[in-house]
């Protein structure tokens, strides 16, 4: 039967107009792409700027339109860690990797509901272009990706309305984003492929939209009662009117501490695929992988006390929540353990892919290990608020989740493009990403220890803390050049050799099951069926010739 | 025999070594527990997974396939119990130093303390205050703003706020507690050692968060009761 139009050649291959109107999941994912990569370099701007104000003592950054430079400074920072967190460690994976890979994995020609997916992408393009309009001094938005009242209600605080409104889009777009993966990975799935068949990242992404789907209402509703408070003058967190603002700190991190789940389960989906490809062995624990993921999923619920415990709360809650916080570690320790013993015994090659991934996983265990003290509450009464906490949490995303995504990138750069990046460059962007990334953020943690505060323009001038922050400025420039290697990489490899269908030799069904780059139909045969003894992690002797 | 007794002397000198500040002692206590435990598990940890990744390396025809092993169940459920041992006991620990943390010695000194954009208000038992005003161009204090405290001696503070949320920070004793507007919080310290002492505010609340601080001017018990005494409360309201 003749079809009307019958797309041929690469999945990119299409107008302008096709882009803006296309619900294929593939485009859909890379407009994602694209647009999280350029809010991250935005946002990594944004970050650099912060730590030449922090080179010395003094306020350095200039005071403009009649604002302090001590106001740019919190707008900046601001910016940094909402960008940074929502445009990059949440978007990258719930947008970008799971359009495109999530369908690929599971055999399916998109997601469930592809207009409801485009959708998602230009309600949350249109929150992006509200965040563009911060940039207008005027909009600067002071208050922290957090929003706390009573401060977001003063006028120091900036435009909350504008806060408010990008919020509320980038939920929109986030629920519809969760509602449509996880009735994809139920629904959508190949013939044969059971639950535990499927790719630890679909797992990982299926754990991650649970969460989003409980959890960005309750972070909706925090933020629109701020609105009403300060433009409508009700009073749920303003204690001059009887309000609380502690509710808003409940609500708030209700949603945005399982957040930190949505951010980093699939960077471990993604050092699972990775690792077990590279290592050229299954995955160690395949069934206490996947039960990990979830628990981690569900505990993360049970623990966001621990962000306010200094904020007032009893002291019952603050030990009680202590313990539960702690047994996150459960979880991830197992699935640590578990990528170290799938290194044993294995056939490791080192490629970019591979050395972003291993180099990830130890960065993550000084992530979770500086994680302890935060969660054991006699030792967070000292350090709640440091520089630690913030050294803490850039081991965890600015390193390992980072690590994951370029890792993520360069390992499916072939399949995405139809051509091989540079290995060279690739392992030179490691190795600068590495060294700077510790410098920076180990100091980062040392200087908390010692007491500097975070969120300071300035601090006092004591030596030990000045000597530190130059040294993690220096750190900070090597970690901005190993970023800008990746990128040259990323850009001058779209010329690069082509890429053969399954240069990894993996039986996953992205890999085995598709032309590179991926065809408008995704699978070379339909219906995609796998045989009885199939799995995406079977790589033992001469067993990716049965798909 | 007598080298032995010197030698005791020395090791028991060091470690009966003078306490700075309470509660920082505990959080000490605590922070050292952590950092041992932390340690020791990183290195058991990285070490065998660099040593894994130089011996089975990828050799093109000669070693191209990992060993086909998909688990160990009894090196797994290893691997969950002793974590859940390991945290739980770090958790107990830190319960029982946090008690100490939060509660305050009979007899310690009442201070109240209200946060506002920016500085501090301190109110002493008699009701002398003295105000900690920001300062954006430097972290030093007119002798008037400096809020006197007698060394030795535990101090316990009733927090609030009069407008957005700050955070009392007394840096010598590592304790933190917010300052929360319509609550009342607490904490307490004691600092032996007379000196000059930063309290820094640490819960974000706007342009001159990082300039609203307080000196704490720690001083011999018998000095702060003069100083206490002199001045009515009306002279040094401002």
């Amino acid at each position: 039967m003749a079809v009307a139009h019958a797309p041929t050649g690469t999945w990119y291959g299409a107008t302008l107009k096709e882009w803006i109107f296309t619900t294929d999941h593939k485009k859909i994912g890379m407009l994602y792409f694209i647009t999280s990569l350029v809010f991250f370099l935005v946002a990594g701007i944004f970050g650099l700027l912060i730590r030449l104000e922090l080179t010395k003592p003094g306020i350095q950054l200039p005071g403009l339109f009649g604002q302090e430079g001590a106001d740019l400074y919190n707008y900046l920072l601001t910016g940094h860690g909402a960008v940074m967190l929502l445009w990059w460690a949440v978007v990258i994976w719930t947008g970008a990797f799971s359009n495109f890979l999530i369908p690929l994995m599971i055999g399916a020609k998109d997601v469930a509901f592809p207009r409801l997916n485009a959708f998602s992408y230009w309600s949350f393009l249109g929150a992006s272009l509200l965040v563009l309009l911060t940039l207008i001094p005027g909009n600067w938005i002071k208050m922290l990706w957090t929003g706390y009242p009573p401060y977001a209600l003063n006028d120091n605080a900036g435009p909350t309305a504008l806060y408010t409104l990008i919020v509320d889009l980038y939920g929109v777009s986030a629920t519809a984003g969760s509602v449509n993966f996880i009735t994809t990975i139920i629904r959508m799935r190949a013939k044969g492929l059971g639950w535990t068949k499927l790719n630890l990242f679909v797992h990982a992404i299926m754990a991650t939209n649970l969460i989003q789907l409980f959890g960005v209402p309750a972070l909706l509703g925090a933020v629109n009662l701020l609105l009403l408070d300060k433009y409508f003058h009700m009073n749920y967190f303003n204690p001059a009117l009887g309000g609380d603002p502690l509710v808003y700190q409940n609500i708030f991190w209700f949603y945005s501490h399982p957040a930190v789940y949505v951010m980093i389960l699939p960077a471990f989906g993604v050092f699972s695929e990775v690792i077990a490809t590279m290592a050229r062995k299954p995955i160690f624990g395949y069934i206490s992988m996947m039960i990990a993921i979830y628990a981690i999923a569900f505990i993360g619920f049970e623990t966001w006390i621990h962000h306010m415990f200094v904020s007032g709360v009893p002291d019952w809650a603050r030990v009680l929540f202590s313990y539960t916080t702690v047994l996150v570690g459960v979880p991830t320790g197992i699935k640590i353990f578990n990528w170290v013993a799938t290194l044993h015994k294995a056939a490791i090659r080192y490629n970019t892919p591979m050395i972003f991934t291993f180099g990830g996983i130890l960065m993550f265990l000084i992530g979770g290990l500086t994680g302890i003290p935060n969660a054991m509450v006699s030792i967070d009464l000292g350090i709640s608020d440091s520089m630690f906490i913030v050294g803490h949490f850039h081991y965890v995303l600015g390193m390992a989740l980072t690590f994951a995504a370029f890792s993520g990138i360069y390992y499916w750069y072939p399949k995405v493009t139809g051509r091989m990046y540079s290995e060279g460059l690739g392992k030179l962007s490691f190795w600068l990403m590495l060294i700077g990334a510790n410098i920076f953020y180990f100091l980062q943690m040392i200087t908390g220890i010692l007491g500097e505060p975070r969120r300071y323009a300035d601090y006092p001038p004591i030596p030990s803390w000045v000597t530190l922050n130059q040294l993690q400025t220096v750190g900070a420039i090597i970690l901005g050049i190993g970023i800008l290697v990746s990128l040259i990489n990323w850009v001058k490899s779209l010329k690069g050799p082509k890429a053969e269908d399954n240069p990894w030799k993996s039986p996953s069904l992205e890999w085995s099951m598709t032309d590179t780059p991926v065809g408008p139909h995704n699978f070379k045969k339909e219906p995609v069926e796998v045989p009885e003894d199939w799995h995406p992690y079977a790589f033992y002797k001469g067993y990716h010739t049965h798909v | 025999m007598r080298f032995l007794s010197l030698l005791l002397v020395f090791v028991g000198s060091s470690l009966a070594q003078e306490v700075v500040a309470y509660p920082k002692v505990y959080w000490e206590n605590s922070y050292k527990v952590w950092l041992a435990v932390a340690v020791i598990i990183y290195l058991v940890v990285a070490i065998p997974a660099l040593y894994f990744m130089l011996k089975y390396r990828y050799r093109k025809g000669v070693h191209e396939e990992g060993e086909h092993i998909e688990g160990n169940t009894a090196l797994e459920v290893v691997w969950t119990v002793i974590p859940i041992i390991i945290v739980l006991f770090l958790a107990t620990y830190s319960f029982a130093n946090f008690v100490k943390q939060r509660n305050a010695p009979e007899g310690a000194m009442e201070l109240k303390v209200v946060g506002f954009m920016w500085g501090w208000e301190f109110e002493y038992p008699n009701g002398k205050k003295v105000y900690a005003f920001f300062n954006p161009q430097s972290y030093t204090a007119p002798e008037e703003q400096k809020a006197y405290i007698p060394a030795g001696k535990p101090v316990k503070v009733i927090l609030t706020s009069r407008d957005v949320i700050h955070s009392f920070f007394v840096l010598p004793a590592m304790i933190t507690e917010d300052a929360v507007p319509g609550r009342l919080t607490h904490l307490w310290f004691q600092i032996n050692k007379p000196g000059e002492y930063y309290v820094l505010c640490r819960e974000f609340c706007g342009t001159w968060h990082s300039h609203m601080f307080a000196v704490l001017k720690v001083v011999p018990e018998a000095e702060f009761n003069t100083w206490l005494s002199t001045g009515t409360p009306q002279q040094t309201q401002q």
